[in-house]
């Protein structure tokens, strides 16, 4: 470590006779920092080389991703219903899991503010966040208005998604999914 | 960011010790066959190691050095490459797909069946193209969580947020044309739900719906639609967006962000 080499100690040690190492005569050990080998702490602004640094951690973290992918796919199968039958409307009708917030929002408001005006009103407000929120701070607790909006809006997503994907049986009526499943992947 | 000490004994970078003719890989590199393969065949000092990186192709798409602090699990949770990976994972496993499947509605549904009982391997294969879709849909929309509660899109980094809220959409868009390829009960009644909405859009929806589906309602035509949308169109543009998202992380990753609160 760098408070190596500020111990004060004896400059150089003899040795009371000389010796050979690999050939070659040592005349003294001098304490201190090593010469070859050396270590320096490196801050977190400092740069590092990407090969191995960050390379290595992709590899595992690429390896990890494709076991969980392995292991799911070999306990679970994807899912096939019966042959597409326009003329049997299944009940509920359910809209893939990520859509199903606005299925929810759909089910509650005037389809020009559920289907268009809130799905681009996201849209457009993700694409502006970086520039709304451009105060030279990046700690969640210095850029308390931009968290709280984000989490707030996350919060209310996440839930609409759980509800209609979850809670969401016949007739788009509340069922509990531990009485009754209606989730589909 | 608090490092504690272990973590700062595992990053630090060592001076070269080793001499160019104990190392096997450093003397094949020396010939004249592992010159003509390496643009920068020597990998002594630091300098050297810097060339290599960024005289390798397979490498380019990474940058030579980057800030400490973004190596971490903590600091990104790795939710890019595992969505990076993920759509590797799709590529693969699609094209594996595409051999068995005829996209009309007379051979879609039996081609799956078949899929699954006489493929070799189909019904894993497309077990892993169904969840790597749905963990690629997880993993995308929380990298855009973990980069917005770590501020790492303030400037200069504001333009791959908006190249990244693009490539959200196109993952939905991939998901949502995908969904309907099996043409089961599930596939038929999620994208007609899914393409009502459309029709929701002031003036122009029912215009915007007939080109998404090619009719009125979901048929063959919106079958083709959708396998060519997922199967070319939109590939391709999710991989050409990647590229230019990645460039601009490489090109941005050690500019200064002129921040008042940096980590220490």
């Amino acid at each position: 470590m760098s408070d190596r080499g500020n111990e004060t100690s004896t400059p150089v040690e003899l040795s009371p006779a000389p010796q050979t190492v690999s050939g070659k005569r040592v005349l003294g050990v001098v304490p201190g920092k090593p010469a070859a080998g050396e270590r320096k702490v490196i801050k977190p602004d400092d740069s590092v080389m990407v090969w191995p640094h960050l390379l290595v951690r992709h590899a595992v973290a690429a390896m990890a991703t494709m076991l969980v992918v392995m292991i799911i796919a070999v306990l679970f199968d994807a899912p096939l219903r019966d042959v597409a039958n326009p003329q049997v409307t299944p009940n509920p009708e359910k809209a893939p899991w990520y859509f199903a917030a606005l299925q929810e929002l759909l089910a509650r408001f005037h389809p020009l503010v559920a289907g268009v005006l809130v799905p681009g009103a996201i849209v457009l407000g993700l694409i502006a966040l970086p520039f709304i929120d451009s105060s030279k701070f990046v700690k969640p607790r210095h850029r308390k208005v931009a968290v709280t909006t984000f989490t707030t809006f996350m919060v209310i997503w996440i839930v609409l998604t759980l509800i209609g994907f979850m809670f969401r049986g016949p007739n788009w009526g509340w069922v509990w999914p531990w009485d009754e499943w209606h989730c589909e992947l | 960011m608090t490092l504690d000490q272990n973590e700062r004994e595992d990053v630090v970078e060592r001076e070269p010790d080793k001499h160019v003719e104990d190392d096997l890989f450093e003397r094949l590199r020396q010939t004249s066959v592992g010159q003509s393969i390496f643009r920068s065949p020597r990998r002594v000092t630091p300098r050297d190691r810097a060339a290599g990186h960024w005289s390798s192709f397979l490498l380019h798409i990474y940058p030579v050095k980057i800030r400490r602090k973004e190596l971490g699990f903590k600091y990104s949770w790795y939710l890019g490459v595992i969505s990076t990976v993920l759509l590797g994972s799709l590529i693969a496993s699609g094209i594996y797909l595409m051999f068995f499947y005829v996209p009309s509605p007379s051979h879609a549904y039996t081609n799956i069946q078949t899929i699954q009982t006489e493929v070799p391997f189909g019904q894993y294969v497309r077990n892993v193209h169904r969840w790597s879709a749905h963990l690629m849909v997880l993993a995308v929309a929380a990298h855009m969580g973990r980069v917005f509660y770590r501020g790492a899109y303030k400037k200069p980094r504001q333009f791959n947020w908006v190249i990244g809220v693009v490539l959200l959409m196109l993952t939905l868009l991939m998901s949502f044309t995908g969904y309907l390829l099996p043409w089961d009960q599930l596939a038929f009644w999620a994208v007609t739900v899914g393409t009502e909405m459309a029709g929701y859009v002031p003036i122009i929806g029912d215009q915007v719906k007939e080109v998404l589906l090619g009719g009125p309602t979901v048929d063959s035509s919106t079958l083709l639609r959708f396998y060519v949308l997922h199967v070319a169109v939109l590939p391709v543009m999710i991989v050409f967006v990647l590229m230019i998202h990645l460039w601009r992380w490489r090109k941005d990753s050690m500019l200064d962000q002129d921040l008042e609160d940096a980590d220490e």
